[in-house]
């Protein structure tokens, strides 16, 4: 009957990509003879800026109509299920895993051509990462996601809204923000000023485990191009250990003047004065 | 590869110095590998920032007009990749450069190392140095299998300099397309300063400042008595005292300033793998047995809010007796 009809708010459909890290908070070292990290008592974690991704995309489906959902896409081994189950936990619908030997030691390239291929199967309204991850810190996943998707990439964002049908940003500057818009589907990252991610309840943490995580292939999305070290188009040729930076002068200042006298002597011995 | 492409950062005509730190890496690394240095320049401005890239020592400048947010600057960057061949391209580490160098490389499917701090070329080969792991690790990585390549290069590492260059400029035509993105407004919340990431001395406070106000008060004193930045370390940024632009450290910045002083911050792992490759490190701290003295240059065990206006004096002192 026209006159009640409502204006239909569609339901979006939300993906959020997340890698697993080392924890962020332990000492990592690099075992001389294989020079690869020691992960002995080094635990995984949940990439932490992916976290303002998972809640920007959970606020952004509790304020969004019924039925929009919140999807997790991880390339990673599949060892790294209980993690991914964490973002189930905050809240997230489902999950998709694309677990494949092929894909390991990945470059950036051959991440984003795989992580692509993955989301497009999903065929989101929305794609939200985060703007970095603390192991790369290459921040360059996020704008290389947008090109290979074809989708408008609104990164570095701190505020993310969406409405009739566009999504709007407050991307972040050196000196404050741009407010950007673009229409659906659209790519975002956010930053960690956006919001303050929540800790999985009880009750999420239970109801995790009986949500589906989904385990593709690289095969399953149809991708044939060589990826994984083999396909890599930045190839590490070299890793060396730094010496360790010694421990340096310790001096006690008993006040102000003291203190910086012995700085400001300091800085002359090194010619920065 | 053969050439390199220094895609040129401004605003409003005003270049950002890793842009002018890329400018000139472009020719060093141009002439190794026996090719031209190129900058390409886009946006509202262009026409200004050329005048400045004419001091450096470039063989062509591309500008092109497109005001198009991001994708005006990628089309012009492949523009010119196409049109000149095999090449490098330089962007700098920051918001806008990782943007435009990951866009580029994911369109043309050439390989992208970030944070580079060292380059090493054979014969048409060009090697990206980059700390990894706050500096734990060097890792080399070779560009390969592709014409192009792209480096994001770490700010305040390489050199910026100017010399008689007068690169000829070309006109990049505009492509008539519509941009999908709209630039709604853009906002000034702080007077426009240095980055913590530019910055060759960066101050920066912990937990032992105790709150917002020093940010911007001794610390700030002490920073722009050096011509330098603010950064701050977790702890300070997740009590609110300043803002996450200034964090230093795992989950915030990763900087190799020339020199680093750290005010109240005990430097846990996640604070020391953002700063511990600086060239010199400075503690201040009441506590002479923070994590932080095992590292650094020089720990004054002391109070910083006495000391930290005394040393802003004597160095604004000493900085007077040289100008």
């Amino acid at each position: 009957m026209p006159g009640f009809v409502c204006p239909e708010v569609p339901a979006l459909k939300i993906l959020v990509t997340v890698k697993l890290v080392p924890d962020t908070n332990a000492d990592k070292r690099i075992d001389p003879a294989t020079k690869r990290l020691v992960r002995t008592g080094v635990e995984t974690v949940l990439n932490p800026f992916d976290e303002y991704a998972i809640e920007a995309a959970l606020q952004l489906k509790e304020q969004l109509a019924d039925g929009s959902t919140v999807t997790v896409v991880s390339m990673t081994p599949a060892s790294g299920k209980e993690i991914v189950r964490k973002a189930l936990a905050m809240g997230a619908d489902d999950a998709v895993m694309l677990s494949d030997d092929a894909l390991a030691g990945s470059d950036l390239w051959g991440t984003a051509v795989a992580l692509a291929a993955a989301i497009k199967a999903q065929s989101p309204d929305l794609v939200i990462t985060g703007t970095q991850s603390t192991d790369a810190i290459s921040g360059d996943l996020p704008g290389m996601l947008a090109e290979k998707l074809g989708l408008p990439g609104l990164t570095n964002a701190r505020k993310v809204e969406v409405a009739d049908g566009r999504v709007r940003v407050q991307r972040e500057t050196e000196t404050g923000y741009m407010t950007l818009s673009a229409p659906l589907p659209a790519l975002v990252s956010v930053t960690k000023s956006a919001n303050e991610p929540r800790y999985p309840s009880l009750k999420g943490i239970m109801g995790a485990k009986k949500k589906e995580i989904k385990q593709v292939a690289a095969a399953d999305l149809g991708l044939t191009v060589a990826l994984g070290t083999d396909g890599a188009k930045a190839q590490l040729t070299d890793l060396a250990t730094p010496p360790a930076r010694g421990k340096g002068r310790v001096i006690q200042a008993a006040d102000g003047a003291e203190g910086a006298k012995a700085i400001v002597d300091f800085l002359k011995e090194r010619k920065f004065l | 590869m053969q050439h390199v492409i220094a895609f040129i950062e401004h605003k409003h005509g005003t270049i950002r110095r890793s842009s002018l730190e890329a400018a000139t890496q472009a020719r060093t690394l141009a002439d190794q590998l026996g090719g031209k240095a190129h900058a390409v320049v886009a946006g509202a401005g262009a026409a200004q920032a050329v005048e400045t890239l004419k001091r450096y020592p470039l063989d062509q400048i591309h500008v092109s007009d497109e005001d198009r947010f991001l994708d005006g600057a990628v089309d012009a960057v492949e523009a010119v990749a196409k049109a000149v061949g095999p090449a490098l391209v330089l962007v700098g580490n920051t918001m806008i450069g990782r943007d435009v160098g990951s866009r580029f490389a994911a369109r043309v499917d050439c390989g992208i190392n970030a944070d580079v701090v060292d380059f090493k070329t054979d014969g048409g080969q060009v090697s990206c140095v980059m700390p990894k792991l706050g500096g734990l690790v060097i890792t080399t990585c070779t560009l390969t299998g592709s014409d192009y390549g792209v480096a994001a290069i770490r700010p305040n590492v390489f050199a910026a300099k100017e010399t008689s260059g007068a690169g000829e400029v070309v006109q990049l035509p505009s492509s008539g397309k519509a941009s999908a993105v709209t630039v709604e407004d853009e906002v000034e919340e702080a007077a426009a300063e240095l980055g913590v990431e530019e910055a060759s001395v960066v101050v920066s406070g912990g937990r032992g400042m105790g709150g917002p106000e020093p940010f911007t008060t001794i610390l700030k004193d002490l920073a722009d008595a050096f011509g330098g930045a603010v950064g701050a370390s977790r702890a300070a940024v997740d009590a609110g005292w300043v803002s996450h632009g200034h964090q230093v450290g795992q989950t915030g910045k990763t900087i190799s300033p020339q020199l680093y002083i750290a005010v109240g911050i005990s430097g846990a792992i996640q604070h020391k793998v953002g700063m511990r490759t600086s060239e010199t490190i400075i503690a201040i701290n009441k506590d002479g047995n923070v994590p932080i003295g095992e590292f650094a240059d020089l720990l004054v065990v002391g109070d910083a809010f006495a000391i930290v206006p005394e040393l802003t004096k004597l160095v604004r002192d000493a900085k007077a007796v040289h100008a």
